[in-house]
């Protein structure tokens, strides 16, 4: 029984920081139909530079992401402004090539300034944990998936209770009619855009101090996204969520009941029974083709 | 949605343009991916004053991109030192090295370009069993000498090559025997009695781990958890847990790196720590270990191993000083040196046959011992290599070697203590 709701429990704390670290990738999606494959290399990025600070200045990890959100909300915007909203209107395929190219820049990038070795960050609690009722709650998982959880509750208000949260959704619901009623698509996009990337500025920050990283870490991160997005519906932030939690739930379960070695297939096979049911994902939406310009 | 845009003008305008960049970037990765230059060598071994060519392709992006990258420096070393001393035959040595972005399909690819386009004069190995498997298949078929600095898996010598060499001490199902026979040393009273035996899905830690367990089980140790866990696993707290319950005095880990540090990172937070702690290769990543788990959870901790900057070696010295001059002071990885040491085994061959004849060459170190940086290496039939790797153990923050006696830079062995 212990056993059982220890697992429970860790798999929820991976969860969400899953569903943080998918959540950006899944908005982009939805507003613009950009796949945006540099969305795990921007990760590591953050990774990186937050533990380059907290080695210099020992500085809390998780807290830098209070500098470091803003800090990608900006290179976001500049990146969508400079680079991908020359593709905008194109095929969904484009944008794959497209921010792959910027993946292996930014890992190139991060090759020859970080070095190519494995860094992770240790903060003093990285190495505890908390015991409630027998079962142990490792610090650093807590306080990331807290961290999370606050992230996507904000999120979810600035979409659901702001006029440009509004702007956002009737964009991803509706492009054409969303213009027709006065919103630029163009600076919705870049804004969806730079909120996606500003969410891997606490995703980054959490990875530093729960997973060794080193730049080409990125496309185990990736494959773990876009799979938790197909899952929960490409575009759907509750979905993200919920595919989150069940890719730890498979986890920690499997482990706990069998080998780590079933939670990929198991995984992937809920994937491919939902897919069979609801090709749009749990919570995606099907697009009504016919009302669109 | 796309679809209704593409026919307007001014879409299309914007769509063409950066359709012709996106290719032209995606035609810029595919060709540093396949790295071509057509200069074709001359004829091996007619004499010529023209530059011994070596093609090798590495992982020096991708997934292996960190042991590639590491490999490469090993080879370049070599090859200024060689130069510098007045190169191969009386000829200066030139390396041609590809990036086969860790894929099994390309390092084959390569391999084949090297051998039949740019003519190349001998061959190194790449790293890694996963693309080592294939590319030495490609070597055989094309009758060249293919000595690789890694990938000892079992599976590599049961094909029957006779070209290939693997320049370590043993395969992967001998790399625990310098382990099991510290253990059978030890009085009955100070052996471990249960063990537990996690092990990542790869082809060089799972038959490390396995052997291990059949030696061990054999010594009387009970096994009381085993574990096989994908490679992309990120976490450990369940597999932790699990071991915490079986209490384990062992915990064998066939590691990598990133699970090697994660496993122990879990089993601190549920602050279980086992009386002793072996793991295949992530420990011998130096600092990017002990910063990872914190230096002084360390102590104690045991892994095999190919090479050691320490080791009273022929040319070691001279390589960990070039290194640290190179790189900032640093300390080689494994890898770079298990690449040195894979030059040298190539360099000694052709050395002694005076040619680059590929069949003499084979020949030759079927039959002979070739001293390189990691000790004395000799070859079975198969190219397997008959030696004993190091066992070495992290003392004080630093990694000591402890046996076997001839190469142990220390003679004791410290207990492991309790995570700080």
């Amino acid at each position: 029984m212990t056993q059982l709701v220890q697992a429970l429990a860790l798999g929820l704390l991976i969860g969400g920081v899953y569903a943080l670290m998918a959540s950006g990738l899944t908005l982009i999606f939805g507003v613009m139909n950009i796949i945006n494959v540099a969305h795990g290399a921007l990760l590591i990025l953050v990774a990186f530079i937050t533990w380059r600070i907290w080695s210099l200045t020992d500085i809390d990890p998780i807290l830098l992401s209070i500098v470091m959100t803003p800090l990608m909300f900006g290179f976001g915007w500049l990146l969508y402004k400079g680079v991908l909203s020359r593709i905008s209107g194109s095929s969904p395929g484009m944008s794959v090539l497209l921010t792959f190219g910027i993946a292996i820049t930014i890992e190139g990038v991060l090759n020859v300034t970080a070095g190519n070795r494995f860094r992770s960050a240790t903060p003093s609690y990285f190495s505890e944990s908390y015991r409630v009722f027998g079962i142990s709650l490792p610090k650093a998982q807590v306080f990331g998936c807290l961290a999370a959880v606050l992230v996507l509750g904000l999120l979810y208000i600035v979409l659901a209770r702001t006029w440009t949260g509004r702007a956002i959704r009737a964009t991803a619901q509706n492009s054409s009619g969303a213009a027709l009623v006065g919103i630029q698509a163009g600076s919705v996009a870049a804004l969806a855009f730079a909120i996606g990337t500003a969410t891997t500025g606490v995703g980054g920050s959490i990875l530093s101090v729960l997973y060794p990283f080193f730049p080409a870490s990125h496309y185990d991160w990736i494959s773990r996204l876009l799979g938790i997005i197909v899952l929960g519906g490409m575009g759907s932030l509750a979905g993200a969520l919920v595919g989150a939690i069940i890719l730890g739930l498979a986890e920690t379960l499997t482990a706990t009941y069998g080998s780590l070695q079933w939670s990929t297939l198991i995984f992937y096979g809920v994937i491919m029974v939902v897919l069979l049911f609801r090709p749009q994902g749990l919570f995606g939406s099907r697009l009504r083709q016919d009302v669109m310009a | 949605m796309a679809k209704q845009h593409k026919p307007g003008h001014v879409a299309r305008g914007g769509w063409s343009r950066s359709t012709v960049r996106a290719v032209a970037a995606s035609a810029a990765v595919l060709l540093s991916v396949a790295a071509c230059g057509t200069k074709p060598s001359e004829e091996a071994g007619s004499g010529s004053d023209d530059p011994i060519v070596i093609g090798i392709s590495l992982p020096l992006t991708g997934d292996f991109s960190q042991p590639g990258g590491e490999a490469r420096k090993g080879y370049e070393i070599w090859v200024d030192q060689i130069n510098a001393d007045g190169g191969l035959l009386g000829r200066q040595v030139e390396l041609k090295i590809t990036d086969d972005a860790s894929n099994q399909d390309t390092v084959v690819t390569d391999y084949t370009k090297l051998i039949t386009q740019d003519n190349v004069d001998l061959l190194l190995g790449t790293f890694s069993t996963l693309l080592n498997f294939p590319a030495s298949a490609v070597a055989e078929k094309n009758g060249m000498l293919y000595v690789e600095p890694a990938g000892g898996a079992p599976k590599m010598f049961d094909r029957g090559f006779d070209k290939l060499f693997f320049a370590q001490q043993a395969t992967a199902e001998h790399q625990p025997d310098v382990f099991v026979d510290y253990i059978e040393s030890l009085p009955e009273n100070e052996r471990p009695k249960t063990a537990a035996y996690p092990t990542q899905d790869d082809p060089f830690t799972t038959p490390v781990i396995e052997s291990m367990q059949k030696q061990l089980e054999a010594l009387g140790v009970e096994t009381v958890y085993t574990t096989t866990y994908p490679a992309d696993a990120t976490n450990f707290q369940t597999i932790a847990s699990a071991i915490a319950a079986a209490k384990p005095d062992l915990i064998a880990q066939g590691a990598v790196f990133e699970d090697g540090v994660g496993l122990v990172r879990s089993l601190q937070q549920l602050n279980y720590s086992p009386k002793m702690l072996f793991q295949t290769s992530a420990p011998s990543n130096a600092a990017q270990y002990s910063d990872g788990i914190g230096v002084a959870n360390t102590e104690g901790v045991f892994y095999t191993v190919s090479w050691n900057e320490k080791a009273n070696t022929p040319k070691n010295e001279e390589f960990v000083a070039e290194y640290a001059k190179r790189f900032d002071g640093g300390i080689p990885a494994e890898d770079a040196a298990d690449a040195y040491a894979a030059a040298q085994v190539v360099q000694a061959a052709v050395e002694a046959v005076g040619s680059l004849d590929q069949d003499r060459l084979a020949d030759w170190l079927h039959a002979n011992e070739v001293e390189t940086i990691l000790g004395p290496l000799a070859w079975d039939e198969t190219g397997a290599p008959t030696s004993d790797f190091l066992l070495a153990q992290w003392q004080n923050g630093a990694v000591e070697i402890v046996a076997p006696a001839d190469a142990a830079t220390t003679d004791t062995v410290v207990a492991k203590t309790p995570w700080q």
